[in-house]
């Protein structure tokens, strides 16, 4: 019966690593947005943009503080990736990427797909005024990519699609079902009407 | 002409101030003038242009070799290109070429080339830096519990599953309310249930059972936020556990129309049978109980018992109707 007590780290030190990345305003991670350290550095970064000027990303020589707590680690069974965006060129380098950092970190792809590309079509008129025999047509496509990861745990997710994320692409959505899994609560484990006798009331 | 379009541009947005008094439109002028007069003079290679264009231009400096000519060839691409950056062509030493091609001609070079622009690129994502990313993420991941390898192990200990979504995407807003749902799966026999409580709760829970993967599915996203339609899913769980172990009053109304399962026992099957076979005299003389408890224990009419329990559980099929044929040839001796 393996429930180990799993180690829970924290990613303070992440927004550290990633400075010198210059996006990072809409896709606020939800582990750096509670700890005050990590607003601070935040606040710095939309005044230095990268693109006037290099910075190598020094990675701290220090060891990065990482902190154990005993809250025990969520487990996913499987995680599901979906990645929707325009251009096929663009996903197919989204998913080497992908798929190299899951082997580096060490992490199962269970599965990678392609769902069927998604066309919706517009025809519209073409001249502002009269003329309905001459339309134009427009056509927008989708193209997807789901990835599968199975057997994940909660901080090994937590940091790779935090890293995941942040290297999203422009024009490209991402969907990420996550399964965890659970154990029966302790309040299903046996009925109540054991230890209390059932009242004969009728159920509202 | 360009001049009278602007005015009347900035005479457009200066009704609502109307009653201010404001005739002229004011020298600050509020609009992107792409419709200015003056067309901002390009031409640098010409300087001599009158004293005054000398004074206003700064010299322009040449913009010397690029520095692909001086990279080594095993330098550190990391440093080049540390963060996402838009293409740079006097930055990336390779001969690119992107774009439609002219007739008769290649597609142009990476110099002034917009589309090798437009086009996300991965050039801070090679493989070296990947690997450099991760080392330094390595610390923070941990390992899966190596007891759990298989789906079947997982299930038996952790049979609940949740199922949420997560949507990530540029917009006006980062919300997106579909991030609410959750789905609660739970297979029906890891729960501790005795044959009452079982047919009770799949009673109440009607079409969210599945009886080929006995899969009790519950989804809520009746409220707004995704930890209360967790706590909602646990919650109904709960209350189905509980609720299907209470035995009300009124249950023992049951009849045979409200049975899940075919019971041969008390149906009219049976008595047909027993009353057929007793007129057929094949136990001998006799009236009453015993004769009809002696014919149920008989072989062939436990056979044909099976038979029709079969037929009306599982369904039509050939094998069961061979069974059926072959329980009532033997029974009646044909």
């Amino acid at each position: 019966m393996a429930a180990p007590m799993a180690l829970r780290r924290e990613l303070c030190s992440l927004a550290r690593i990633f400075r010198g990345f210059s996006r990072l305003g809409p896709r606020a991670s939800a582990a750096c947005s509670g700890h005050s350290k990590c607003n601070i550095i935040r606040s710095h970064l939309p005044l230095t943009s990268s693109t006037f000027f290099h910075t190598a990303t020094v990675l701290p020589s220090t060891p990065s503080s990482i902190t154990v707590t005993e809250e025990p680690d969520v487990l996913y069974q499987k995680v599901s990736l979906m990645v929707k965006g325009h251009d096929k060129a663009v996903l197919d380098s989204y998913e080497l990427f992908t798929t190299m950092a899951a082997k580096e970190l060490g992490i199962t792809i269970s599965n990678i797909s392609e769902p069927r590309q998604d066309m919706e079509r517009l025809t519209l008129l073409k001249s502002v005024h009269i003329f309905k025999k001459h339309r134009v047509q427009y056509e927008m496509r989708t193209h997807f990519r789901c990835i599968e990861l199975a057997h994940i745990t909660g901080s090994t997710a937590q940091v790779y699609l935090e890293y995941i994320q942040r290297n999203l692409p422009e024009g490209v959505a991402m969907e990420v079902t996550k399964t965890t899994m659970e154990k029966i609560p302790d309040h299903i484990l046996e009925p109540m009407w054991k230890d209390h006798p059932i009242d004969d009331k009728p159920s509202q | 002409m360009a001049s009278h379009t602007s005015k009347a541009f900035l005479s457009l947005g200066r009704i609502n101030v109307h009653g201010l008094g404001l005739q002229r439109p004011l020298s600050r002028v509020t609009y992107a003038t792409a419709l200015s007069i003056n067309s901002p003079n390009t031409n640098k290679g010409l300087p001599e242009r009158g004293g005054r264009g000398s004074f206003l231009r700064k010299p322009r400096r040449d913009a010397g070799e690029p520095r692909t000519e001086k990279m080594p060839v095993d330098q550190d691409w990391t440093a080049v290109y540390p963060a996402a950056t838009p293409f740079r062509p006097g930055s990336v030493p390779l001969p690119v070429r992107m774009g439609y091609p002219m007739r008769g001609s290649i597609p142009p070079e990476k110099n002034g080339n917009l589309e090798l622009i437009k086009i996300p690129n991965f050039l801070h994502l090679t493989p070296a830096a990947i690997k450099k990313h991760c080392e330094a993420l390595k610390p923070f991941c941990t390992e899966w519990p190596s007891a759990l390898d298989t789906d079947a192990k997982c299930d038996e200990h952790f049979p609940i599953k949740l199922q949420s979504t997560d949507y990530v995407f540029a917009g006006p807003s980062v919300r997106n309310p579909s991030a609410r749902v959750v789905t609660l799966r739970v297979k029906v026999s890891s729960l501790n249930l005795d044959e009452h409580a079982r047919k009770k709760m799949l009673k109440l829970v009607g079409e969210r059972y599945c009886k080929d993967t006995d899969t009790l599915t519950i989804t809520t996203e009746c409220c707004p936020l995704r930890q209360q339609n967790l706590d909602y899913a646990m919650y109904l769980l709960t209350v189905l556990y509980h609720e299907s172990w209470k035995t009300e009053a009124w249950e023992a109304e049951k009849s045979v129309a409200d049975m899940e399962e075919y019971s041969w026992e008390d149906s009219p099957s049976q008595r047909n049978i027993l009353g057929m076979l007793v007129r057929m005299k094949v136990a001998g003389e006799g009236e009453g109980e015993e004769v009809r408890e002696q014919l149920l224990g008989r072989k062939e009419v436990q056979e044909y018992k099976d038979s029709v329990t079969r037929l009306k559980n599982e369904g039509e099929s050939e094998s069961h109707m061979l069974q059926y044929k072959e329980a009532v040839k033997k029974l009646l001796d044909l």
